[in-house]
């Protein structure tokens, strides 16, 4: 036998014996840092007796030939099953020729020792030369430690050429770090919340434990000219690494050790054992899996959090986008806060004893999409004790929310408020499942930050290309209050944090909490509770035939109204989106948007069911409950209206209508108007008519009013209830208090008989210009006389324009047609009027239907021209 | 072994399923698909525009099963599938050449 391979056999038994110790020794106390270190040493030593035997048995020879430890070998950082990163360094390529044979036979011979080499080869001067395409290697060289061969070599290495390298490149060097770490990040959804996370390479991971060194260390050492003296990261951020990378440690030894590879998935069986363990928390009290999860996140989210503070603070590592921003003029200002270099910094350091401040942070945050400075994070962790003591709560903090909510950046600053802990200190409902991971095949985040994901989904609906985006793009923006949907998006999935068999009921529940604590009115709780309660109905429905009337039909009903139906969509859109990259497929995409629109048809087809007797039950309480006397006169008041009147208006709305009603004998018109969210309200309730809607439309065409949605109703007794949302054009309403009682005035005339109407509005006409068309809508005229059995259905869309109702109705009108209801809509420049018409108390005629279509045709075509 | 592929309704998937563990099936995949035989697709007018299926969304089971009870499952299917109506789908059978087992390399109806 050669002294060869006797070396080998020797080796191999003195590798097999101590990776067994090693293993042994883990397994009993779990340390993953002297795991990790034995090997290292391990290692090492079979490296240099094989070099003493096959390259040069001299102490530090050969001449101008060295082996070299890099990356994690180079850190001491060996993992039982990881890549040993080592580089031959050559003085010259001559030192190479004459090598080539001896670093064959010593590759060989490890490789038989089946140790998972890396090697690199390179010359000096080869080191010294910077390949943006390869900034991997540069990076290595950082961590390069002496193994054996000539230590002159080595210390020229480290001792100058690579302060040299560094000094020169340090831009392209932070950058290529930079860039490389945000793919990987975007591999991974940007997030350290996987149910099942990658130890090394996921966000928070160890990769990027040592990204946060090279970062610090490249900065200082491009500034020092030379290696610094002690370690770059300082203060709590390098305790916070600390404790992580011991962590991280000992979970990777864990996951190696268990599955024999460099796997690095924290699988759920893994994260079972691991807690069952005790793994990187050796002097913790008996945990489950869920709670081990939790400090794996704890770690996680600071690792992330300090890459994310450094790659903000280092210019160089800066994206392509940001040093853009940097250079534009307008700057964000604002009394409380200032920006600087893209970060948001407090004016006063105390000021956030204030809670308020603390709310006006965040939703500085979500406008305009910036990160907080370091220091401003700190204010806030000092100030975070004192807050809890007494948080932000009811109708302000509501307030705030709302606003933060519907700002562009949202997700950004919730996921910032997050983890800060301030999140859950303003709605500690979502304590629960802060971190929470719960196993199922189709999640692959954990809870909170799939809620965020949802609401993020929605955000980016405006950005996205794609067909099917833009169509719920479209819903998204003819929502009136999304802030609601948001809401609720946040809470849906609460009731996973509490043992329960049915986490929707559960969601509920806690959901009830904080829309109390939030002081949230009657109508938008119970739209809030709507959603939670119903958020997996669209996709329950997908399991049935969606193109089944019944099945459409029962949907429909359940939602009730279409401004419920576009919110269930959306939040369905969301969820599904949100719970791994690829759940939404288009198959999900169509089916989903076809029973929307079924049940929207449906909703549209139906309105004239009317309500007989059995009035709902929770308005009627709360009628009662706010007017004892007028609210026990519910029942007759809605006897015979749409079903649809009273899903529409809220309990207070049906009673100001049932005061107006009652004033009807003293005046026999009665016209409220107010100020809504979005748009001016006017009402009008009266005795039922001819020509009643087109008179009211046209008063409002006089005014100058655009009119955007709309609704006319009547009840058994002939009471109309006609609601008309308009905007003021011309801002007449705005600028004048006076002229809203004019135009109250005004409105009570003209439908009294005693204004003339057709002067109005031909005294308006004269000042108007048309409006630009981005957008050409095609006139469509469509009847459906199947749909309900007492009227006939007319559908038209057309151009909005100024007095676009009002030629519509009054056309109508002057066709003999009464309109039993009125559903009016706008999307976008699209206007959308349906009416259930009927003439002498029957149906249309199909002579009767092509007459009007001719006439409106003709109307609009008259509209369009000017005349 | 025979293949067993089978286009259903999507809702009735899971009486299909059902139908399927109790007769002994205990391995089949399970696909979302779009498809149309001889029904014809689905129009619906949102709004003024026309949004027109023709490729219908659908459920495909597949499954290999062992000969001695193809018969038992094609039976358990139609039963459970059917509506009578257009739209209810097709079975197909196709002979399989050999089934393997990754986890052990086990190889014929053992590997079923």
């Amino acid at each position: 036998m050669t002294a060869a391979s006797s070396l080998i056999g020797e080796l191999r038994s003195f590798l097999a014996e101590e990776s067994a110790r090693i293993a042994h020794d883990f397994s009993r106390t779990a340390d993953g840092r002297v795991a990790v270190s034995q090997r290292t040493r391990l290692v090492e030593e079979i490296l240099q007796r094989s070099w003493h035997e096959l390259v040069s048995a001299e102490t530090a020879g050969p001449c101008g030939f060295a082996l070299v430890a890099t990356g994690g070998f180079g850190r001491g950082w060996l993992f039982p099953y990881s890549d040993i990163d080592i580089l031959f360094l050559h003085a010259d390529r001559g030192s190479e020729e004459s090598h080539k044979d001896s670093v064959r036979q010593l590759s060989q011979e490890l490789w038989d020792l089946k140790l998972k080499l890396s090697p690199a080869s390179r010359t000096l001067a080869e080191c010294e030369r910077f390949d943006p395409e390869n900034t991997e290697f540069t990076i290595s060289l950082l961590d390069s430690r002496y193994l054996a061969g000539d230590r002159d070599l080595v210390a020229r290495l480290r001792d100058q050429l690579i302060p040299r390298l560094v000094a020169r490149q340090a831009k392209p060097l932070l950058q290529g770090l930079a860039e490389v770490t945000r793919e990987r990040h975007a591999k991974f959804g940007d997030t350290v919340f996987h149910l099942e996370p990658n130890l090394k390479e996921a966000p928070g991971g160890l990769r990027d434990c040592n990204v946060a060194g090279w970062l610090a260390l490249i900065s200082s050492m491009s500034k020092l000219g030379d290696w610094p003296a002690a370690n770059s990261l300082r203060g709590p951020v390098r305790k916070q690494l600390e404790a992580a990378v011991e962590f991280l440690m000992a979970a990777r030894c864990f996951l190696h050790v268990r599955h024999g590879r460099d796997d690095n998935s924290l699988s759920w069986e893994a994260q079972d054992e691991a807690a069952a363990r005790r793994i990187g928390v050796p002097q913790h009290e008996p945990l489950t899996a869920a709670d081990w999860m939790r400090v794996y996140f704890g770690h996680a989210r600071a690792v992330q959090r300090a890459v994310a503070q450094l790659l903000e603070e280092i210019p160089e590592a800066w994206s392509s986008i940001r040093s853009q921003v940097r250079n534009w003029r307008s700057r964000p200002s604002s009394p409380d806060f200032s920006v600087v270099d893209g970060m948001i910094f407090l004016q006063r350091s105390s000021s956030l004893q204030d809670p308020e401040m603390l709310l006006r942070l965040f939703h500085f945050m979500a406008h305009h999409g910036l990160k907080l400075s370091a220091t401003t994070e700190h204010s806030l962790e000092q100030a975070l004790p004192a807050l809890a003591v007494a948080p932000p709560r009811g109708a302000e903090l509501w307030l705030y929310l709302q606003e933060t909510l519907l700002q562009p950046h949202a997700p950004e600053a919730l996921r910032a408020m997050h983890s800060l802990r301030v999140l859950t200190l303003l709605l500690p409902e979502l304590k629960a499942i802060d971190s929470l991971v719960v196993r199922d095949f189709y999640h692959r985040f954990t809870v909170d930050e799939h809620s965020i994901l949802a609401i993020e989904s929605l955000h980016r609906l405006n950005q996205s290309q794609s067909e099917w985006d833009r169509r719920y793009a479209e819903l998204l923006s003819e929502l009136e209050d999304p802030e609601l949907l948001y809401l609720a998006l946040l809470l849906h999935d609460t009731g996973k944090g509490v043992p329960s068999t049915n986490h929707v009921e559960a969601s509920l529940e806690i959901a009830g909490h904080c829309l109390d604590r939030l002081d949230v009115e009657a109508e938008e709780r119970s739209t809030v509770l709507f959603l939670i309660g119903n958020h997996l109905e669209m996709s329950a429905n997908l399991r049935r035939d969606i193109f089944n009337p019944e099945t459409v039909a029962a949907f429909a009903e359940k939602m009730g109204t279409p401004e419920r139906l576009k919110m269930l969509c959306l939040l369905t859109y969301a969820d599904i989106k949100a719970v791994n990259p690829e759940a939404l497929t288009p198959w999900k995409a169509e089916n989903v948007w076809q029973l929307y629109i079924g049940a929207a048809n449906y909703l549209n087809r139906s309105a004239d069911q009317r309500v007989h007797g059995d009035a709902n039950g929770e308005k009627l309480a709360r009628l009662r409950s706010l007017a004892p006397v007028l609210g026990a006169k519910y029942k007759e008041f809605v006897e015979g209206f749409p079903q649809r009147y009273l899903r529409v208006h809220s309990a207070e709305e049906i009673l100001r209508h049932m005061e107006m009603a009652d004033r009807l004998g003293r005046d026999a018109v009665q016209v409220d108007l107010r100020r809504g969210r979005h748009w001016y309200e006017l009402t009008l309730v009266t005795r039922d008519r001819p020509s009643l809607f087109a008179s009211l439309t046209g008063v409002l065409a006089a005014w100058g009013m655009n009119i955007v949605k709309a609704n006319a109703f009547s009840n058994d007794a002939a009471t109309v209830v006609d609601t008309i949302y308009f905007t003021d054009r011309f801002r007449t309403l705005e600028l004048n208090l006076s002229e809203w009682e004019r135009f109250k005035q005004s409105a009570v005339a003209v439908l009294a008989g005693s204004a003339d109407l057709e002067k109005m509005l031909r005294d308006r006409q004269r000042g108007e210009k048309h409006a630009r068309i981005k957008v050409v809508v095609e006139t469509r005229i469509d009847f459906d006389d199947e749909a309900s059995s007492t009227s006939t259905l007319l559908q038209v869309i057309a151009q909005d324009r100024p007095r676009l109702l009002h030629r519509i109705t009054s056309c109508l009108s002057q066709q003999k047609c009464n309109i039993e209801i009125a559903l009016i809509d706008t999307e976008g420049q699209m206007a959308i009027d349906t009416f259930y018409l009927t003439s002498e108390g029957k149906k249309l005629t199909a002579g009767h239907r092509e007459k009007v279509a001719k006439a409106l045709h003709a109307d609009l075509r008259d509209l369009e021209s000017g005349s | 072994m025979t293949k067993v592929e089978a286009v259903i309704q999507n809702s009735k998937l899971d009486a299909v399923k059902t139908a399927l563990q109790e007769i002994g099936v205990e391995g089949m995949t399970v696909l979302e698909v779009r498809g149309h035989g001889r029904q014809k697709g689905h129009t619906e007018v949102y709004r003024g525009r026309e949004y027109s299926v023709d490729l219908i969304p659908k459920t495909k089971l597949e499954m290999v099963l062992p000969d001695a009870i193809v018969e038992k499952a094609v039976q358990a299917i139609l039963v459970s599938a059917r509506t009578g109506k257009i739209g209810d789908g097709k079975i197909f059978l196709t002979r399989v050449d050999e089934a393997i087992r990754i986890r052990n390399e086990e190889r014929g109806e053992g590997a079923l």
